[in-house]
């Protein structure tokens, strides 16, 4: 340490210049292996990111078929029936089918923002990967 | 090719007639009370012990409690409590057979539609009886958006109340849907092993798909926890509404 000259530490200051050499080469060996699992490392959880987001969004996009779909087969069915009561075939069964398709529409517009802010408290905000921006 | 739909069928195990009705044991019904067997066992034992530090499987137990209580009392408050029992036993209770029918040869229940639909309409009818019994006819101010022009207001309220009426249908279908068609795809991908297999100079394909039956494998598994928990969810939102119904 009193040494002024070699302030790496004492292990280091008895080394001949071939041994620094081969040390260096060791450390820089390390550093790349260690670079090279990291690497992996990181693209692991980003692809059981992905598969899970993939899972995600195809129960999502499931969820958004059905939400759809089953208003308008209750619209239909409504106007069928009354339809079928009143004997006014087949005018209130198109009503209602249109009528259905419009609560269809809400409710996925519904599920879809109760989908953001359950994704918003997930992600503080963040829905996918971040892309750095050209401003930044 | 084995046929994709033929684990879905039903077979009488213990044929039971009650006054004319059909009330056969099948192995629908064997695969419930399998279920409900395996949670009741793993729920007893795990809270035998009560310990202040949980052993592991306490702890699961714990954390599968704290789940549920967590995702109900941020959908409903703390008023919605009272409703725990209910939508525990439903999270529980699909949880399990959907990973049981990730079993191969087992039986899956939430595949048919008849089950699921028991299931949401039992939380329709709750819903119904909760929000009549709670609010009265204030109740029906949930089919009534406030701040809506008085001249579409019947139209807004028909569209509400078809919007209502779709619930425990996209409720049902969407559990059934999920699990049919993730049984079919992977039963499907497994064919397609067999059938290359014996395609002669094809046959080094193979592989292929059954990398694909192993990725989709690991969707399913993902698909049958989130689908018990998208219906859960569901379940809490529908409750809030019956209790606090003028949003």
């Amino acid at each position: 340490m009193s040494d002024p000259a070699d302030s790496r530490g004492p292990g280091q200051r008895q080394m001949s210049p071939e041994e620094k050499a081969a040390f260096e080469g060791r450390i820089s060996d390390l550093g790349e292996k260690l670079g090279k699992v990291k690497a992996q490392r990181a693209t692991d959880a980003q692809a059981e990111l992905d598969a899970q987001m993939r899972g995600r969004g195809m129960a999502y996009g499931m969820r958004m078929a059905a939400e759809l779909v089953s208003a308008v087969i209750v619209g239909g069915l409504i106007g069928y029936a009354l339809d079928w009561l009143l004997g006014t075939k087949p005018w209130l069964f198109l009503l209602f089918f249109v009528l259905g398709f419009a609560a269809g529409v809400l409710n996925v517009m519904r599920a879809y923002e109760r989908m953001q802010k359950e994704f918003k408290a997930k992600t503080d905000g963040r829905i996918g990967n971040s892309v750095p921006d050209d401003e930044d | 090719m084995p046929d994709p739909i033929h684990q879905f069928e039903i077979h009488p195990i213990v044929p039971i007639k009650i006054f004319g009705w059909d009330a056969t044991f099948t192995n629908s019904s064997l695969f419930m009370l399998i279920a409900i067997f395996l949670v009741a066992t793993f729920f007893i034992l795990a809270m035998r012990g009560r310990s202040l530090v949980p052993t592991r499987v306490q702890s699961v137990a714990e954390v599968t409690y704290e789940f549920v209580a967590g995702m109900l009392r941020e959908s409903t408050g703390q008023s919605g409590m009272k409703y725990f029992p209910l939508v525990f036993t439903l999270f529980v209770f699909i949880f399990t057979a959907n990973m049981l029918g990730m079993i191969p040869g087992f039986f899956t229940v939430t595949s048919h539609i008849i089950v699921t639909a028991a299931l949401a309409g039992l939380v329709f009818l709750t819903v119904l009886l909760v929000g009549f019994a709670k609010n009265g006819l204030h109740f029906l101010k949930l089919f009534v958006p406030s701040g809506v022009p008085i001249y579409v207001l019947p139209l807004v309220t028909l569209i509400e109340i078809i919007s209502f009426l779709s619930r425990p249908i996209s409720h049902s279908v969407r559990l059934f849907a999920n699990m049919l068609a993730g049984h079919i795809t992977l039963k499907v991908f497994g064919g397609f092993v067999v059938m290359l297999l014996g395609a002669g100079t094809y046959s080094f394909l193979a592989p292929l798909p059954l990398f694909m039956a192993i990725a989709l494998t690991a969707l399913e598994f993902l698909v049958a926890f989130l689908q018990a928990y998208v219906f859960t969810m569901l379940t809490c939102m529908y409750l809030n509404d019956a209790l606090h119904p003028g949003h």
